[in-house]
């Protein structure tokens, strides 16, 4: 298969370091040696779990439920990448890396609601276990929620602390009219892992696709997301934070497409960049004629708290009607000097004043993930990653 | 009486431009003093500097807290030491939650007297406690600091941060400003529940009414940068009745 990659000279692939994507090799990754698993994280209450390792299924705790089952790539096909492709004037490249995924990946997880069945709560853990010059790990899910159903699912990217994975995932979601998709991505890789991943989602009439994203590992990290708001009344709801610290370079790319009347997308994106970290996000915002009533609003905001950090963070608006509502703020800045006054005024030291102003900024989009236990979860990750766990303790698990 | 701040001969600039003009002022322990004057006169500035605001420039002059050297000290060792500001325009920080930042405060200041943390129980049956006086819902304890609060409540909060934080002295900047009648009395009763032999307040205000409920020692009017005439508290009541320009006028 001969497929060309995204480079920095494409539109939508300016901010992302690709580097780590020639370097890794296409080929799947060769059988994990388990001893280099990292401990998985606890059990959500609730929810059935399942488990990969560099993009093969190994175990799962889930009683025996048809909704959910493994494919073989062959038969799982390219399914709703392709027929969203069709529609999308600027996908080529930007699709490269799902047909890699498509084209290699060997377990594909599907999960399939049936029109009014009974909500289903999810966890999927992905461990990558093998270094980037032993293949790519290629996680594969497609999920159909039909009519009216409830899905929550959680998707975990975890990898060995000292190995250099290459991860190339790919999401299929397809929501049927009323269904609702409540999806929180932790992506806590090690800091030397590439993670690309490409998500497409297509939502009908009065559906909703709430995403959280999380993202936290990886000397690259890159997710390319299409969202299209299909039928009347759809609604998507992202909110994306971010931490890169030392060398990491976060990147985001999510169009969303409205199409039919009175769709809605609320998007916010929260990103911290320390050190030398860079951080892009791109907020593209497409408004067909035919999409009148349309209502979006976009705050993407970013801080720089190192000497060498930068970001870049877009909200982009391309409308071709006039009915529409369509708000959006970004900014990139530094710590707020009056707050941090007002809390050296109260006593408190300037580091951990500094550490609980950017975890307040942060917060505005963790806050958004709903299950507690996993919040909790995501809190500590994140104050682990700004490098304050301690100062941070007792604000861990209490918002 | 000893003195816990004095203040000889301080000017200080901002933005460039000269406020405080050779500013002098003892306040004994035990005594709460108000400092009044006209807009631009230099009230703010004089509390900022007091706390430690970053953008003032001391141009000349000094300031002892207790004896010590108030101005080389940080904002932060500055509160630890015993110093307070309410601020007129208390900032919002939403994501930090407001019992989370008393706890912090009086943790660090405990921590700075080589205390142990406070008890997680006793200290919510204080606050509480505190909040009651205040006329304050519990509700706000786990909002986040200020946040979607009314002018009114946030200077509720403030007087309620310096009663958990039981200052030395205590420096409230326009605290009855936007105040209803019923809040400034309810202000009010919390700063006199602090007066003691062993502390002193600094009261800036634009207007006397709030001297009716907390009665001062001594008053100041403060005019360009120094201060122009002090006396008791019936001084307040002449300012009310034939204004600042009287005094500006014998300054």
């Amino acid at each position: 298969m001969s497929v060309v990659l995204p480079t920095n000279r494409d539109e939508n692939w300016r901010y992302a370091n690709l580097r780590p994507l020639a370097k890794a090799r296409v080929e799947e990754a060769r059988p994990a040696n388990a001893l280099t698993r990292p401990n998985p994280p606890p059990a959500l209450p609730g929810y059935q779990r399942w488990q990969f390792s560099d993009g093969h299924f190994t175990v799962s705790d889930a009683s025996a439920d048809a909704r959910t089952k493994l494919l073989d790539a062959r038969a799982a096909g390219e399914s709703f990448a392709a027929l969203l492709d069709a529609d999308l004037s600027s996908a080529g490249v930007d699709f490269s890396l799902a047909r890699i995924n498509a084209a290699r990946g060997d377990d594909v997880l599907q999960i399939e609601l049936p029109d009014d069945s009974s909500p289903l709560h999810l966890e999927l853990l992905f461990f990558a276990t093998t270094s980037s010059a032993d293949g790519t790990s290629y996680p594969r899910v497609q999920i159909v929620a039909g009519r009216n159903t409830r899905l929550r699912l959680v998707e975990r990217h975890l990898s060995s602390r000292d190995i250099d994975a290459a991860v190339n995932g790919a999401f299929d979601i397809l929501l049927r009219p009323g269904a609702i998709l409540e999806h929180v991505r932790v992506q806590n890789c090690s800091a030397t892992s590439a993670v690309f991943d490409t998500l497409v989602a297509h939502v009908a009439d009065a559906a909703q696709y709430r995403l959280r994203s999380m993202t936290l590992g990886g000397l690259t990290s890159r997710t390319t997301a299409f969202i299209k708001l299909a039928g009347r009344g759809a609604r998507c709801e992202l909110a994306a934070a971010s931490v890169a610290n030392g060398i990491q370079t976060h990147d985001f790319f999510a169009e969303i497409e409205h199409v039919a009347p009175d769709t809605v997308t609320r998007e916010l994106y929260r990103g911290i960049a320390a050190d030398r970290g860079k951080l892009g996000f791109n907020g593209k915002i497409v408004v067909r004629e035919s999409a009148h009533g349309a209502d979006s609003e976009q705050s993407l905001k970013s801080l720089l708290t190192g000497s060498g950090a930068e970001a870049s963070v877009r909200p982009q608006l391309e409308i071709y009607t006039d009915r529409v509502r369509a708000q959006h703020g970004a900014t990139t800045g530094k710590l707020d000097e009056q707050m941090l006054f007002y809390l050296l005024s109260r006593g408190i030291d300037r580091r951990t004043a500094q550490t609980l102003l950017q975890w307040a900024f942060i917060e505005d989009a963790v806050s958004r993930v709903d299950c507690a236990e996993l919040r909790t979860d995501i809190e500590s990750l994140i104050a682990a990653q700004l490098n304050e766990v301690s100062a941070l303790e007792g604000l861990l698990g209490k918002q | 009486m000893s003195a816990l701040l004095e203040i000889s001969n301080l000017s200080a600039k901002v933005a460039g431009k000269n406020v405080l003009q050779g500013l002098s002022l003892t306040l004994n322990a035990g005594e709460v003093h108000a400092i009044m004057g006209p807009n631009g006169s230099g009230k703010s500035t004089l509390s900022y500097v007091l706390a430690g605001r970053p953008g003032y420039e001391i141009t000349g002059g000094t300031v002892k807290f207790q004896g010590r050297d108030l101005l080389s000290m940080e904002p932060e060792e500055r509160a630890r030491a015993g110093m307070f500001l309410g601020f007129q325009y208390p900032v919002e920080i939403p994501g930090v939650n407001n019992v989370y930042l008393l706890k912090a405060a009086v943790n660090a200041k405990r921590k700075a007297s080589g205390l142990p943390e406070v008890d997680a129980y006793e200290f919510l049956q204080l606050v509480r406690g505190k909040m009651k006086l205040m006329q304050m819902d519990e509700s706000f304890l786990s909002r986040g600091v200020n946040e979607g609060f009314s002018g009114g409540e946030k200077k509720r909060n403030e007087i309620l941060q310096m009663l958990v934080l039981e200052p030395t002295l205590a420096v409230l900047d326009e605290t009855d400003s936007g105040l209803d009648i019923d809040a400034l009395k309810v202000v009010a009763r919390g700063v006199n529940s602090l007066r003691s032999a062993d502390r002193g307040v600094l009261l800036i205000t634009h207007y006397q009414r709030l001297l009716d409920h907390i009665v001062p020692d001594q008053v100041h009017v403060l005019a360009r940068g120094r201060i122009a005439r002090s006396g008791d508290k019936t001084l307040a009541h002449e300012l009310e009745k034939r204004g600042y320009d009287w005094v500006l006028e014998v300054a």
